[in-house]
């Protein structure tokens, strides 16, 4: 695992400070589950039965003084194909509240920053924070998990109130370190170069009163390829832009969340020098959770995402692959039902299925793998147990 | 003493004696309750003091005083706990409990059913907005 010198620095700071029996406040969590991705190759590439759904969690924070504290989490974690398995720093940062007042608070954090953007983006990996086991895959594609979980760099989280009710506001900029398994997911096994993020700027705001709740973001980013060894690829760029808007509307027994994108995406190179593609996929989630007791939780949603917008039904892909990509790799749609039962205190335990038509989110993504993906409807079923700290 | 609080409420909000604010809007505590104000005016850091998410003072602070369900006020702490944004409020285990506390912690803020007496603390004025 590449550590940036600063990283390093500040995980000195904080073993100084537990080792010297300083106060640090310590949390976690502790999951395991069984899951089956039918006839994909979302989890195992044969489509069994696995328990590759393991997460585990540990952070602490220690306060400096009463404006400066840093934060950090290690986490193991093991997805299976979704992302790559092994323990990783989760954030870690120094955070500094350069406004604090009863009307205003602005933080900014220096390090690695978690992605505050998105509904499920800073905890999605935290079992007893999300709604179901899967996240919707549109927007919260497994196998760009790495890379859009935050960023080492810089953030600024500010919120206030007014009449008309709560305003918060992100701001982020930064890199995520790609690995080589990560590469080979995005860009193609065969695929021996490296890809690099240059850069990710986002930013959104949030407004909300007691029971309504809108925000809207914008994402920008860039990646670089370089060639490998015997590289069927060449050297090349990518673009992403992306524009999300999400609603939600809370009552004491149910709510209803839908949060929706567009991407546009731009390669230039990279599949032979002089290559161009430039293309807007469009994709995101209703869901509607209904509160039986504080324990008994059901869930159900509707994911959908289109590659293309203007090929939605992937015909035009597959005539320009030669019939080598089906159609069906340019969507995928996902019906899921859960239910969470949190049967003790800190303790859940959370079931649900999924029926998924097309495998436009499964990866590798530039170069589809349609031998382990051959069916245009498949299935997810997954069982976890949570425990938290 | 500054003991008033809007009408038909069910739970009173208490600070630490030496806490010199007496008197916050519902926005205002909710974002301390919500742990995103850290500090007092005079620089004091606040000390969050919480009952079980069951507890009726609990379930009525959350919806009278703060404008939220419960439910909601519990996902915001554990966004923050485990994504580096913040802390969790420490929780006690009784109204008995929360008053020892917000007697013996500088800065401390926490609430019992108005009925409750409490001798050790000052009450908070909480407006509307």
């Amino acid at each position: 695992m590449k550590m940036p010198p600063y990283l390093l620095v500040l995980s000195l700071l904080m073993v100084t400070k537990v080792m010297a029996g300083e106060k640090v406040n310590w949390r976690g969590f502790v999951a395991q589950g069984v899951i089956q991705a039918e006839h994909s190759n979302y989890i195992e590439d044969d489509g069994g039965v696995s328990v590759k759904l393991t997460e585990i969690g540990l952070n602490a924070s220690y306060t400096l003084d009463t404006n400066l504290r840093v934060a950090g989490q290690v986490v193991y974690l093991n997805g299976g194909n979704r992302y790559p398995e092994g323990v990783r720093i989760d954030y870690l940062f120094l955070d500094w509240s350069a406004v604090n007042t009863l009307d205003w608070q602005v933080n900014m954090h220096l390090g690695r920053v978690k992605n505050y953007h998105w509904l499920y983006s800073s905890t999605r990996d935290v079992p007893h924070t999300r709604p179901t086991i899967v996240l919707p895959q549109s927007i919260y594609f497994d196998n760009f998990r790495d890379v859009a979980l935050g960023v080492d760099g810089l953030a600024v989280v500010a919120n206030t109130n007014n009449d008309f009710g709560d305003w918060e506001f992100n701001w982020s900029y930064g890199k995520s370190t790609i690995s080589e398994e990560q590469t080979k997911n995005l860009v193609g096994q065969i695929s021996t170069g490296d890809l690099d993020q240059r850069f990710v700027h986002q930013a959104n705001f949030v407004w909300h009163d007691q029971k309504l709740r809108l925000g809207a973001g914008l994402l920008d980013s860039g990646f670089e390829y370089t060639q490998g060894p015997s590289d069927p690829f060449f050297d090349g760029n990518a673009e992403v832009q992306r524009l999300m808007i999400r609603a939600i509307y809370e009552t004491e027994s149910w709510q209803l969340a839908a949060e929706i994108f567009r991407e546009r995406t731009m390669y230039d190179d990279l599949v032979f020098p002089g290559f161009s593609n430039d293309s807007t996929g469009e994709g995101g989630f209703v869901q509607g959770q209904y509160y039986i007791n504080p324990e008994l939780t059901l869930t159900a949603r509707l994911d959908i995402f289109d590659v293309n917008r203007k090929d939605r039904d992937g015909r035009i892909r597959e005539q320009q692959s030669g019939g080598t990509a089906p159609a069906y790799f340019g969507f995928q749609d996902q019906a899921t039902f859960g239910v969470s039962w949190d049967f003790a205190k800190n303790w859940r335990v959370q079931a649900e299925v999924h029926r998924v038509k097309g495998t436009g989110r499964l990866a590798p993504v530039f170069i589809p793998n349609t031998v382990l993906n051959d069916r245009k409807y498949w299935s997810i079923w997954g069982l976890q147990l949570a425990h938290w700290f | 003493m500054n003991f008033a609080h809007a009408d038909g409420k069910s739970v009173t909000v208490l600070i630490h004696n030496d806490v010199k604010t007496t008197e916050l809007t519902s926005a205002q505590l909710r974002k301390i309750f919500s742990m995103r104000q850290t500090l007092w005016p005079d620089g004091t850091p606040i000390v969050v003091f919480v009952l079980p998410s069951q507890h009726p003072a609990h379930q009525a602070l959350c919806k009278d005083m703060l404008k939220m369900f419960p439910y909601q006020v519990e996902r915001i702490w554990n966004k923050l706990a485990y994504s580096g944004l913040g802390e969790k409020p420490i929780e006690v285990s009784s109204e008995q409990e929360m008053l020892e506390r917000l007697r013996t912690t500088p800065g401390a803020i926490g609430y019992v059913m108005e009925n409750t007496d409490f001798d050790n603390a000052q009450s908070l004025k909480i407006t509307g907005g």
